[in-house]
């Protein structure tokens, strides 16, 4: 189970917007390729929510939902919303390596645990040579740079805007720290150059996807017979920072999908994904501010900025379109 | 007994033999830094002899997947040189050049071998003090069967001059393997960090190269040193073998500590570990081999092989030689000749060194990093020079006029674990996440504790009880 699935995507404003981001891509995708053929493969929670959703909007039928915990994967069963989805109780890498997929497929590897990052990036980067052409993968990767170790206090030096700690010059800053982590994680997936500014909250989610971009280059180089299209990048945070990305493989001479997808009024690339963080708003803001071209004069007040620091306004508009808008129902 | 006859055999290689056989053994990232390499002897060269000034100096290296350039203000071909050798396959015996420089270049192969390993079509473009004139390389001439001379072509026009002297090598027509590595991000990424790693000395005194018009910033190869005399120290060693200076250090460079293994990224056993372990080899300030954790360097060859416990044990080994032919280098420079007596003579000191070490990092496994970091407190990572510089004028170090070495094992100032005991046994066990949760909230009342800690307490609440029943 993943580590943020306990709560409902109702509290999850964000990470509702990054998973109607992607089916608003399938959508876009779905009768070029008649996606409704395809093999979606998961990891749904305990709800299958994601399941439902695709189902409902693409017509899919052949759905596998992997997953490792025992009692989720019963409850899975249980909750199980449409007949033919499959649940299978293993983990994703064991089930990939042992299933020929006949079909091209959709596979969201939905990881959450900050732990493993270098496995799940080469495990995904290794998957667009082992699916069939005209397939759409999707990676979630958990991008808070926390994740990657608590120094010791005492062992680390402190510089903003110029002014700096006595002990600046023998001890490293908190981002040069981690920066040093995160090179002994990925190795040689590490991007050359990257700086201690990389691994900020607001610019780690990038330096992560810049190593996923990387990684699955590196893996492009090895077949002729496809090329990678990169279709959505999120970055968001409910909560834990998350970062997102989706590309299609797809025929090495193909043009026509790849202008389908540039076309699309989503498209980001990995080094510069969408910063999915929409302020929360009462009923009457989010009608005003749909209705108003100049919200802000009409609203008379400023929203607080998110903790990524991008304008509200800004934000709502581009994303009002999917924002989900949630109410209690009570049974 | 035979007379000579008018007639012979042919016997000189043709073109098509020559050019595949010469770009047959090197990797397509090694021909740009073998460019790159051309341009800093260019630089020693204009020095004359005083030391270089590499600030001074850039190279702008653009790969693409329709061409690719490298331009350089390091003084430029001499017309001389470019007519009798620069374009000739291979050094001639009288090309004197470079007798008394510190120079890599010997072979002379290496600008063609990288152009006929890009692409089909080539011009070289030099300035020289005043004159200018271009070389090109065409694909008319690379399929003709004679070895015609090249021409030499002025310029006409002043977009065919350059500002200052130096060299710019344009290639296109690049050939399909070629254009895709050119036009792809990782192998950008992988030249990119080739040439931090390799030019790393040069990059830290100021010389600017740029890879797509973006600078590449040098990877720094050090070991942690203390200054203080009773404090740790890494291995040191320096002599003078067939004309070559040999410097050696060993010691722990600035990763993470020991014992920090709780990183559940592992999953199996594997290297992740950042370049700066394992061996560095310099020749005369390039990197010939950088973070080797193989047998060229001793690792599994009466030492224990590569583990990723050793990854906070750094080697740095250094030849230096006015005769280029005397380094242990082959000719793509990026490798090592491991039969040369250099070589050997010094790859015994380099395992006394790592064995050092290794005994340990054998000592504090399975100690907290905090117990032994405390020792290392006041160490400071330094290069290969300024490790020698500072651990020679140490009580224990041994000096001669052509020899410095310090064992630090030998001078006893490496920290041993406290309650270090011979009988600590491992015990490792492995156990579903969930169970792991809910033990770790039961003891913790978190569920997220780390395993291994878990698994720790699990056994002291067993030795307790073992202890009041059987003690």
């Amino acid at each position: 189970m993943s580590a943020g699935s306990s709560l409902p995507y109702r509290l999850r404003p964000n990470k509702a917007v990054d998973r109607e981001l992607f089916l608003s891509l399938l959508m876009r995708l779905a009768p070029r390729l008649t996606l409704e053929k395809y093999h979606y493969i998961g990891l749904g929670g305990p709800f299958l929510e994601d399941f439902r959703m695709i189902h409902g909007r693409i017509g899919i039928a052949k759905m596998t939902c992997i997953e490792t915990e025992e009692q989720v994967h019963k409850r899975q069963i249980f909750n199980r919303p449409i007949a033919s989805i499959e649940c299978v109780h293993k983990s994703l890498e064991d089930y990939l390596d042992e299933t020929d997929f006949d079909s091209p497929t959709i596979i969201w590897f939905d990881y959450t645990e900050p732990k493993g990052i270098t496995t799940q990036i080469e495990r995904f980067a290794r998957t667009i040579g082992t699916v069939q052409i005209g397939s759409i993968l999707r990676i979630t990767l958990n991008a808070n740079p926390e994740s990657l170790g608590k120094p010791d206090p005492k062992d680390i030096s402190v510089e903003a805007e110029g002014d700096v700690s006595e002990d600046r010059a023998q001890k490293p800053t908190t981002q040069e720290w981690r920066l040093a982590r995160f090179k002994e994680r990925l190795g040689s997936l590490f991007p050359s150059g990257l700086t201690a500014d990389g691994m900020t909250h607001k610019n780690y989610g990038r330096s992560l996807l810049r190593a996923l971009k990387l990684a699955v280059d590196k893996e492009a180089l090895s077949f002729r017979d496809r090329r990678i299209v990169w279709a959505l990048a999120t970055h968001y945070a409910d909560g834990q920072a998350m970062v997102t990305a989706a590309l299609v493989v797809c025929q090495n001479d193909d043009q026509a999908i790849e202008e389908l997808v540039k076309g699309w009024e989503f498209n980001s690339t990995t080094d510069a994904p969408h910063r999915v963080a929409l302020p929360a708003l009462s009923t009457l803001e989010r009608l005003t501010m749909e209705s108003h071209a100049d919200a802000r004069t009409k609203m008379g007040f400023d929203l607080p900025k998110s903790d990524m620091g991008e304008n509200p306004f800004e934000v709502f508009k581009k994303f009002y379109r999917i924002y989900p808008h949630f109410s209690r129902v009570e049974l | 007994m035979t007379k000579t006859s008018t007639d012979t055999a042919q016997a000189s290689p043709t073109k098509r033999f020559f050019v595949s056989m010469l770009t047959r053994d090197i990797h397509l990232a090694d021909a740009i830094l073998d460019l790159l390499d051309n341009c800093l002897d260019g630089a020693m060269r204009l020095a004359g002899g005083k030391e270089v000034d590499y600030a001074l100096h850039f190279v702008k290296i653009k790969i693409a997947g329709d061409h690719f350039s490298i331009a350089d203000n390091c003084g430029g071909i001499p017309r001389e040189v470019a007519k009798n050798y620069a374009f000739k396959m291979g050094r001639e015996p009288d090309d004197d050049r470079d007798s008394d420089a510190e120079t890599i270049g010997m072979y002379g192969v290496g600008m063609k071998r990288a152009i006929f390993k890009m692409g089909r079509n080539a011009l070289v473009r030099t300035r020289y003090g005043d004159d200018t004139f271009e070389v090109p390389i065409t694909s008319a001439w690379l399929a003709a069967k004679n070895w015609d001379p090249l021409p030499i072509n002025e310029p006409t026009e002043a977009s065919e001059q350059l500002d200052e002297p130096g060299t710019t090598i344009y290639v296109n027509d690049l050939y399909e393997g070629v254009a895709r590595h050119f036009a792809n991000a990782s192998f950008e990424n992988e030249v990119r960090t080739a040439i931090a790693e390799h030019f790393t000395m040069f990059l830290q005194w100021g010389l600017k190269v740029e890879l797509n018009g973006t600078p590449v910033e040098p990877v720094r190869v050090e070991v942690l040193v203390s200054t203080d005399e009773n404090r740790p120290a890494p291995y040191i060693y320096r002599k003078t073998i067939d004309d070559v200076i040999v410097s050696i250090t060993v010691g722990l460079n600035t990763g993470k500590s020991l014992g920090d293994d709780e990183d559940d990224d592992a999953g199996f056993e594997r290297d992740r570990s950042s370049a700066t372990a394992g061996w560095t080899v310099l020749c005369n300030d390039r990197a010939v081999i950088v973070g080797d954790k193989g047998r060229l360097t001793g690792w599994g060859d009466g030492i224990p092989l590569y583990h990723p416990q050793f990854a906070i044990i750094t080697g740095i080994i250094e030849f230096r030689s006015k005769h280029a032919d005397k380094l242990p280098v082959t000719t793509t420079k990026r490798a090592l000749d491991t039969s040369s007596n250099v070589w050997l003579e010094s790859l015994v000191k380099m395992k006394e060194g790592m064995r050092i070490w290794i005994s340990y990092t054998n000592q504090w496994k399975n100690h907290p990093r905090s117990d032994q970091s405390s020792h290392w407190e006041d160490a400071r990572p330094m290069a290969l020079s300024m490790a020698i510089e500072t651990v020679a004028s140490r009580r224990f170090t041994k000096k001669t006029n052509d020899f410095i070495e310090f064992n630090p094992q030998k001078a006893k100032v490496l920290p041993e674990p406290e309650d270090k005991k011979p009988s600590s046994r491992k015990v490792m066990f492995s156990r579903p996440a969930e169970e792991v949760h809910l033990v770790s909230k039961m003891l913790f009342d978190n569920p997220d504790e780390k395993p291994g800690i878990v698994g720790d307490k699990c056994f002291e609440m067993q030795l307790t009880k073992a202890k009041r029943q059987g003690g």
